[in-house]
């Protein structure tokens, strides 16, 4: 008994390490594309204004409460991981019903400024729930992933994998060595 | 009880392999969906460092690569620049006095696109008609900025040694045009720095350029060839070798550099007929446009000369690099909601506005060069000239910095105006000073303002005999281009791999 659930274990750790399951605890937006079906929206929102101000969990998971954050991340993640295993996903991603309403709950939590006034609140009955009840992407169609949600909205781009990210030089090495290399044959020739 | 327990067994068996088999599944599904990851979206296309040829990461990037392609459009033209050839000396014969005594006096075009690189450097007057290797009047500094075959060669052979030699000696190894290498690395696309000038100039600064920001990139990668430059030949250890060098130790402003040029007692060249040690402003675009407003408020080069566009519901950056004003809707009207004739205007009354005083500075440069030239003549000292000629060089670096930054008028309307403004006031404080030393050697009249109203005429004024450089242009292009050609040193090894994914 002892030796299988050791197994197991084993097992499980193992998949957990290959699957990275422990990132998906992160708010980094690179969890997402762990499966490469995410790309698309990945790169297309890495190709946004929001990418400097918004991580993908800002406005695809609730943030009325903390446990719901959490509750609603392991229900909509454990779908997902469900889905892509069984490889039963879509052409095209489309949200459901569910994140529809915590997309613009979050639209508006950052954007309750530019959508209501305090003063006309004030006296206009109804004025935060007429100004808010109307889905944001109805008219503002390109933000953030484009119109075009598919395949086709990205063509040859790459896939950040972390193991080319961490060759992100600005000064190529073969310049810094053969700077280096200047540099020594002056101090050399003094 | 025994048949219990074996039933028992043999059930937590079953259970056992049937868990571990879809565990197993599940494992391998893993596996297997991280492998797809390797190659889902990743262009097929092997890039080797520091590949050369557009057309070979054209291949992977095909939109970013077609809309390089359109730098060769020749057609836009705007109040006073544009995407085609124009002969500037002939829209202004002034700047042949100005010049006088250097290549730019002999040909100076308004610039076309990256794609013309490699064959506008062939076709100017100014790297003369070499016969061969060793021969011709430019250093193989030039080519520096000219085509991503030049980091290939510094790889290869080493930084100095690149800039050691003549222009002509590498003419076999130079033949791609400016491209995808010169700001790009090719596994992941991000910007890099391809040039060593730029590093070496922040080092100078005590700034670390590995600090810059993505958005400072869409900016430095243009930096590494549209700013101000020289070609040093006394740096400690490479003495004789026109090393390139940003004059940047005290700062980018136009006082800064002239502080560091004088410091260093450098000039460019001798002036043909007023003897000044001139200093020749390249084009400090990059420097100008720090100053201004659009810089300030965190905009990049890329922004405006390459805004984003689609194509088919993708967004990428278009590469047809440009003058925003043939692209407003991309560029201008992405941030100013006027319209387009609005927004074009406000850049042309700019530009007109700056002009005006620029003019005005370039007339009281020819006349002090005239007047200085008539001051030797009538026997003046190397110390009466002195101070005059100091003045003389500073107010034309200020006229060139003006000029020669491409767009400085709408960069930074303000600073260019305030840099052609000194310039007017140290260009009249030397013209007071030739007043008194024209009349104490017995000269006190005004100095006649040449007949220079057409490029030709200004040439011959300047003692150019154009048709010797025209005809040692033509023998070079009908003798010795044609083998650069076919010779072609471009290294083919790394030949296209597409794999069969």
């Amino acid at each position: 008994m002892i030796i299988l659930l050791g197994a197991i274990l084993g097992l499980g750790i193992y998949m957990i390490r290959l699957s990275e399951a422990y990132s998906y605890l992160s708010d980094d937006p690179r969890a997402c594309i762990n499966c490469h079906v995410m790309t698309p929206q990945y790169i297309t929102y890495k190709h946004s204004s929001h990418r400097e101000v918004a991580s993908c969990n800002d406005c695809h998971v609730p943030h009325d409460h903390i446990a719901n954050t959490y509750y609603f991340k392991a229900k909509d993640g454990l779908y997902h991981a469900s889905v892509f295993t069984l490889r039963m996903e879509p052409q095209t991603i489309k949200m459901r019903p569910p994140s529809v309403a915590v997309v613009q709950d979050n639209c508006i939590r950052c954007h309750t400024d530019q959508v209501t006034d305090a003063q006309t609140a004030s006296w206009v009955a109804d004025h935060i729930n007429s100004r808010t009840n109307r889905l944001c992407w109805e008219c503002h169609r390109e933000v953030p992933h484009g119109r075009v949600r598919s395949l086709s909205a990205i063509g040859y781009h790459i896939e950040p994998l972390k193991s080319q990210e961490e060759k992100e030089l600005i000064v190529p090495e073969w310049i810094k060595k053969e700077m280096e290399k200047d540099k020594t044959q002056k101090t050399s020739d003094q | 009880m025994a048949g219990k327990t074996n039933v028992r067994n043999w059930l937590l068996f079953i259970a056992t392999v049937i868990l571990f088999f879809f565990l197993g599944i599940l494992a391998s599904s893993i596996v297997s969906r991280k492998t797809e990851a390797r190659f889902a979206y990743q262009p097929q296309t092997e890039i080797g460092a520091n590949e050369p040829r557009n057309d070979v990461w054209g291949k992977n990037y095909p939109r970013q690569y077609q809309s390089f392609l359109k730098t060769s459009d020749t057609t836009f033209k705007s109040l006073h620049n544009g995407n085609a050839l124009r002969d500037a000396l002939d829209e202004n014969p002034r700047m042949v006095v100005l010049w006088a005594g250097y290549g730019f006096s002999k040909d100076y075009s308004q610039p076309r696109g990256h794609f013309y690189a490699i064959d506008d450097i062939h076709n100017t007057l100014r790297t003369g008609g070499p016969k061969g290797e060793g021969d011709g009047p430019m250093p193989s500094t030039c080519w520096t900025c000219k085509s991503p075959d030049v980091p290939r060669l510094m790889n290869e052979n080493g930084i100095a040694e690149f800039y050691s030699g003549k222009w002509a000696d590498k003419g076999a190894e130079v033949v791609n045009p400016i491209g995808c290498a010169d700001c790009h690395e090719p596994n992941t696309m991000s910007l890099q720095i391809s040039r060593p000038a730029l590093i070496e100039a922040f080092e100078a600064m005590g700034k670390d350029i590995n600090q810059a920001s993505h958005q400072e990139m869409r900016s430095l990668v243009c930096a590494q060839c549209h700013v101000e430059y020289y070609f040093n030949k006394k740096l400690p250890g490479k003495e004789g070798i026109p090393y390139l060098v940003f004059p940047w130790k005290n700062g980018t402003s136009v006082e800064d550099m002239e502080k560091y040029y004088d410091e260093i007692e450098f000039s460019d060249w001798t002036h043909a007929i007023s003897k000044t040690p001139m200093l020749k402003a390249q084009h400090p675009g990059y420097e100008v446009f720090s100053t201004g407003i659009h810089a300030k408020r965190g905009v990049s080069c890329a922004d405006c000369h390459m805004p984003y566009t689609s194509e088919g519901g993708q967004k990428f950056t278009d590469h047809h690099i440009q003058s925003p004003l043939n692209n407003v809707a991309n560029s201008c009207q992405v941030c100013h909601r006027e319209d387009a004739k609005d927004l074009i205007e406000d850049v042309y009354t700019r530009q007109n506005q700056i002009k005006f005083n620029q003019n005005k500075l370039e007339e009281l440069l020819v006349r002090a060069h005239v007047e200085a030239g008539k001051a030797w003549e009538l026997g003046a000292s190397e110390s009466q000239m002195k101070a005059i000629l100091q003045d003389i060089r500073h107010a034309q670096w200020r006229w060139d910095f003006a000029a020669a930054s491409h767009g400085g008028s709408f960069h930074s309307p303000v600073e260019i105006s305030r840099v052609v403004g000194s310039g007017i006031d140290i260009a009249q404080e030397a013209r007071i000073k030739l007043a008194r030393l024209l009349s104490e050697l017995g000269h006190n009249q005004p100095v006649p303002y040449p007949d220079i109203n057409t490029k030709e005429k200004a040439q011959v004024f300047v003692g150019l005999d154009m048709e010797k450089l025209k005809s040692e242009k033509a023998e070079f292009k009908k003798n010795l281009l044609p083998t650069w050609m076919a010779n072609n040193k471009t290294p083919g090894k790394q030949d296209v791999e597409i794999s069969q994914q």
